[in-house]
């Protein structure tokens, strides 16, 4: 069996990398696109006069509740109806799947980028205001670096969430592991079929290992060396 | 008592006239309340002055302080900073020219110690051979290494060596005022007498304008050169040197606050150095006693013990006390010495005369301003 399976990688090599590619890809660009999404959102949502002073407490408070509910909705839509709602409006392939995966990505790194921000001890920012410095460079060089551990995290969670999801993209005809796991299971008990299931879910952890390899490098690189833990 | 007290100041950090900062009118009433947390406040801090603001809590002081940078805007009123009008000039331009210190230090974690110092010469554009010289001296000038400290992280550091970084931090552009909120405030006592006494030995080399929160009279009295008594309601009661505000208190809210200990604090203010000392005579030099205590010293000139002491059968346990000391550290060591005088000795060891228990409760001469 074992042999077998070995024979069935080294037959089908050439696309089973490709397949590692392609979901590789397709949970890089929509993590990509929630994050820098939610990072936007939570900077400006943030209560710390990056909004314009007009904007009462209550509705910009209001309006990060709101903006939190919204996308653990979207976390709780069941995958499989959301990619089939999306094939309407966005019709197959990618376009939708990236779409469908950046909505799912969106609550957990908007989670962590606002209990990031709200972590940041506030005599450290009565000092930043105190030594002068205006509210994007408070941002910018104090907030945002001290948060980022929190936020990165957040990242990381996201990542390992969409590498399940994604094998549902194949119903939309979307790329990656799904489309091999969906083939297997639609064909139980044919030539190959069994090993196509494995070899969707193992691929999934191989891509998985993957991103945990490349998120320690990135943590360690880009956490600022006072507050590693 | 009080008007021997007018020349105790130390001339080298007597401030001059020059108003700094000066409050004209200003008013503060946060939003939704009725009562002005502020109200109409005049206060002018004159140059090199270390002023001390001090009342109960609620009454204003935090946020009279936070006016003068405009981390909280007045509602009525003018800030005066060197003679020009702050009331509407960029805020954060404004906070670069003034050193603030905080109770909770607020010490950037995720820079170095150097990084930390360097932020507001950075954003003032300073070249990098200016910021890295202009760390070390600060670093030596609140006591760290430089060369041990400048790489640390704060984290790495003790409450009192962090809060030293806060006000070199302060110093960093050079301001010409600084503002200090409750600094030693979260410091254990024996920390922050230390931290106190280096704070007066920068002051004397420094030079700045000083606005000083405090909720501590004994730390009012020692660091102030004036203190600013607020009310509730932010009615500045008082504003008079420590020694007034100590011995004539303006009104009963005063009168109340300093409290009864206001006599012994007092004694804190009298410095050793300033005293008319009674005269000792050393025994081994065979002088004339002329009725004044003999004492015996060492090889090195330092005293060893009671030779004699007029009108006394036998010799008191010898105590002594620095010159640099004040009448309340004199005090202190003849209670707990159990002895009726002390003996003031300089850095070298050397008796410089005699303080006795009797002249405390009579009459304390000092130097110069005999009548």
């Amino acid at each position: 069996m074992m042999d077998s399976y070995l024979q069935y990688l080294s037959e089908n090599s050439t696309e089973l990398i490709f397949y590692t590619q392609q979901h590789f890809l397709l949970v890089l660009y929509s993590v990509t696109f929630a994050s820098v999404i939610s990072l936007v959102l939570a900077l400006v949502l943030h209560t710390n006069q990056l909004t314009p002073a007009s904007w009462r407490r209550s509705l910009r408070v209001g309006s990060r509740e709101t903006s939190l509910l919204l996308a653990s909705a979207a976390l709780t839509i069941p995958s499989l109806a959301l990619f089939g709602m999306l094939q309407p409006l966005l019709g197959l392939g990618v376009t939708p799947s990236i779409v469908a995966l950046t909505l799912y990505a969106i609550y957990p790194v908007l989670r962590n980028t606002l209990a990031g921000l709200s972590s940041v001890d506030p005599a450290v920012l009565e000092a930043a205001r105190g030594v002068g410095m205006g509210p994007v460079r408070r941002m910018l060089r104090v907030q945002l670096p001290l948060a980022w551990p929190v936020i990165i995290s957040g990242i990381r969670v996201a990542v390992l969430i969409l590498i399940s999801i994604a094998v549902v993209a194949a119903i939309i005809d979307g790329p990656g592991f799904g489309k091999p796991l969906q083939d297997g299971l639609a064909r139980l008990g044919a030539v190959n079929s069994f090993n196509e299931v494995i070899t969707g879910t193992l691929g999934c952890l191989v891509v998985a290992a993957g991103y945990e390899t490349i998120f320690v490098v990135i943590q360690r690189l880009t956490t600022p060396r006072g507050i590693r833990g | 008592m009080a008007e021997t007290m007018q020349c105790l100041t130390d001339p080298a950090h007597r401030p001059g006239q020059r108003p700094v900062i000066a409050l004209e009118g200003v008013s503060k009433t946060y939003p939704k309340q009725s009562k002005p947390a502020v109200a109409e406040l005049n206060l002018v801090v004159p140059e090199g002055a270390i002023v001390m603001l001090i009342g109960p809590s609620g009454c204003g002081k935090t946020t009279t302080l936070k006016m003068m940078n405009r981390l909280i805007e007045p509602t009525t009123g003018r800030i005066m900073l060197d003679g020009e009008d702050v009331t509407n000039v960029n805020a954060d331009q404004l906070r670069r020219r003034i050193g603030y210190v905080i109770q909770q230090v607020g010490l950037f974690p995720h820079l170095t110690i150097a990084d930390n110092i360097a932020v507001v010469p950075k954003m003032l554009g300073w070249d990098k051979g200016r910021i890295t010289s202009r760390v070390d001296e600060l670093l030596h000038l609140v006591g760290m290494e430089p060369a041990e400290f400048r790489d640390r992280y704060p984290r790495q550091l003790s409450g009192g060596q962090q809060q030293r970084v806060g006000v070199a931090r302060g110093l960093a552009a050079d301001p010409a005022v600084m503002l200090m909120d409750e600094p030693f405030g979260a410091i254990d006592p024996i920390t922050r007498e230390r931290l106190q006494d280096q704070f007066l030995e920068v002051q004397r080399q420094v030079a700045k304008t000083i606005c000083f929160v405090t909720h501590d009279l004994s730390e009012a009295v020692k660091l102030g050169d004036r203190i600013a008594v607020f009310a509730a309601g932010g009615r500045l009661a008082q504003y008079d040197t420590p020694s007034e505000v100590l011995a004539h208190p303006a009104d009963d809210f005063v009168a109340e606050f300093v409290g009864s200990g206001a006599a012994v604090r007092r004694l804190s203010l009298l410095e050793l150095s300033h005293l008319e000392l009674e005269e000792v005579v050393i025994s081994s030099r065979g002088a004339p006693t002329n009725g004044h205590p003999v004492l015996a010293v060492d090889d090195a000139g330092r005293p060893s013990a009671w030779h004699h002491l007029p009108g006394s059968a036998q010799s008191p346990p010898l105590v002594t006390v620095p010159l640099s000391g004040t009448v309340y550290d004199a005090v202190d060591v003849m209670l707990d010495g159990r002895s009726p005088l002390v003996v003031v000795v300089d850095d070298d060891g050397q008796p410089r005369g005699a303080l006795r228990w009797d002249a405390l409760v009579g009459d304390l001469r000092t130097k110069g301003k005999r009548p």
